[in-house]
């Protein structure tokens, strides 16, 4: 059976999407055969973030629906070999989704190989977001260092305890947390919580810190998923967080200010 | 209760003290009538009235053998025939029962209701008729409450109510104190309202007698 792992936040614009496509990436990448599936039904942003937009024809829906084969719906990566891309529908809304729908969905893909299911969640907590946590073996909870990101996080993870698949049955659904959209300067500042506060208010094991950078948006304008920037400091963080979610230990980086040259203080700007 | 000497418990300082042991309160409230067995000594009476006086222990008379009123007298010590027993045994058996009674009631108490945390943002628990213990954390957002005792072994963060039915005896135990807002019997403070130095304490909430303010008492 194929391993599902959901990445989800509650709050929008944390970068669940940016993380979806990092991380699917990076577990193609180590070798395991992986989709990404965008639950964001009617506000699809994930093929643009993978730079698929062009090669979708049916979708997620569309399989849900009997309207197509996941054969027909799934894209594959051009640069991943291992890397398959199921867009979401973008005329449809969210009440298309139906559990048996994704159940068999998720049956198909484990019996078609694929050994990690990665579920880009919507914001919220209502239908999208529940169907894709509904399945989650492992949740991968993206935060921003602010008190409402985090808040939203304590909910969602509060759901994924108590109405996912797992929970139901009495298990337990392992929680990842990824702190995105970090700045440390902003954190010696105390503009910003740290990543120890966050962690304290979570209490959940932290998989990795994400700092804010400027590749992660020329990133997405370019359909790349950052985490195949191996120059830029959040492709590198990516990896290390898929990489420590593979069981690797890898100490974390970019959590103290870089120091600047004295030339580049002088003239200011930044990188 | 009539205590039958030696028949009933050999060696009578030995099983007083083992009594005590295993139910000290009872030992102390129950009164006891010594029934010496038949040719049983004075001295041997007399001693082992002097060990239950150590113990405490509420000695109402002596009975059984007529031959031992006489050492009832010197001793001073009410003789009571067969017929007096059951009267003076019968608040005895009424503390048993009331004692037995109690046990009862002991045992139909709902225990606690004991939750694993964290206890996320958006969830809400309520022990009805019974204590609740959580074990972790309460975010804020959180929201528990008790008709009994709220106990919390981590952070509360969220808000958290104790005798929500309107027990005023009803307390709030808790590890680091931070929450959104504290309830016990109805009566309610906003965060803004604790007192700077309990926040983050190890604290105990209650309400005082005349129900009308919370008391924070600080733990360890």
């Amino acid at each position: 059976m194929a391993i599902v792992v959901t990445v989800t936040s509650g709050k929008g614009g944390v970068g669940k999407t940016t993380s979806s496509a990092a991380f699917a990436a990076g577990l193609a990448q180590a070798g395991h055969k992986t989709v990404v599936i965008d639950f964001d039904v009617g506000l699809r942003n994930l093929d643009l973030i993978m730079g698929v937009e062009r090669r979708v024809v049916f979708d997620f829906v569309n399989v849900i629906q009997g309207e197509a084969t996941l054969h027909q719906a799934l894209i594959q990566d051009k640069r991943i070999e291992n890397l398959s891309i199921l867009a979401a529908s973008q005329t449809k809304d969210k009440d298309a989704l139906t559990e048996e729908g994704v159940e068999t969905v998720i049956q198909e893909l484990s019996e078609m190989g694929f050994e990690y299911i990665v579920c880009d969640s919507p914001a919220g907590i209502e239908r999208g977001a529940t169907m894709a946590l509904h399945f989650a073996d492992h949740a991968v909870i993206v935060t921003n260092p602010e008190v409402s990101s985090v808040r939203d996080s304590d909910r969602i993870l509060g759901i994924l305890q108590s109405k996912s698949k797992r929970a139901k049955e009495g298990g337990r659904v392992s929680e990842h947390l990824l702190i995105t959209r970090y700045d440390p300067v902003r954190v010696e500042n105390g503009e910003m919580l740290s990543h120890e506060d966050v962690c304290d208010i979570l209490a959940v094991g932290l998989i990795g810190v994400i700092p804010e950078s400027k590749a992660v948006l020329k990133a997405s304008n370019t359909g790349v998923p950052v985490i195949l920037d191996h120059e830029s400091d959040a492709g590198v963080a990516y990896a290390d967080a898929v990489a420590r979610f593979l069981g690797e230990s890898r100490p974390m980086k970019f959590l103290t200010p870089k120091k600047q040259g004295l030339l580049k203080r002088i003239l200011g700007g930044s990188d | 209760m009539t205590l039958e000497w030696p028949a009933e418990c050999g060696e009578l300082t030995h099983w007083l003290k083992s009594q005590c042991a295993r139910a000290p309160a009872l030992m102390q409230e129950i009164g006891l009538v010594l029934k010496p067995s038949k040719g049983v000594a004075a001295d041997a009476i007399a001693e082992a009235i002097q060990s239950m006086e150590s113990l405490q222990i509420d000695l109402i008379g002596l009975t059984g053998d007529p031959a031992h009123r006489s050492i009832a007298n010197q001793l001073g010590l009410p003789w009571l025939s067969a017929q007096n027993i059951t009267q003076v045994a019968e608040p005895t058996s009424r503390s048993e029962t009331s004692v037995s009674s109690e046990a009862a009631s002991r045992s139909s108490l709902d225990p606690a209701m004991i939750v694993q945390g964290p206890i996320r943002s958006g969830v809400q628990i309520y022990a009805r008729d019974r204590d609740l213990i959580v074990l972790g954390q309460v975010s804020e957002g959180a929201e528990i409450m008790a008709d009994g005792h709220v106990h919390v072994y981590g952070r509360l963060r969220g808000r958290v109510a104790a005798g929500v039915s309107g027990r005023t005896d009803a307390n709030i135990f808790c590890q680091q104190f931070d929450p959104e807002l504290v309830s016990i019997a109805g009566l309610y403070v906003g965060s803004e309202q604790i007192p700077s130095e309990h926040r983050s304490a190890q604290i105990r909430v209650g309400l005082d007698s005349a129900g009308n303010a919370l008391i924070y008492s600080v733990l360890s």
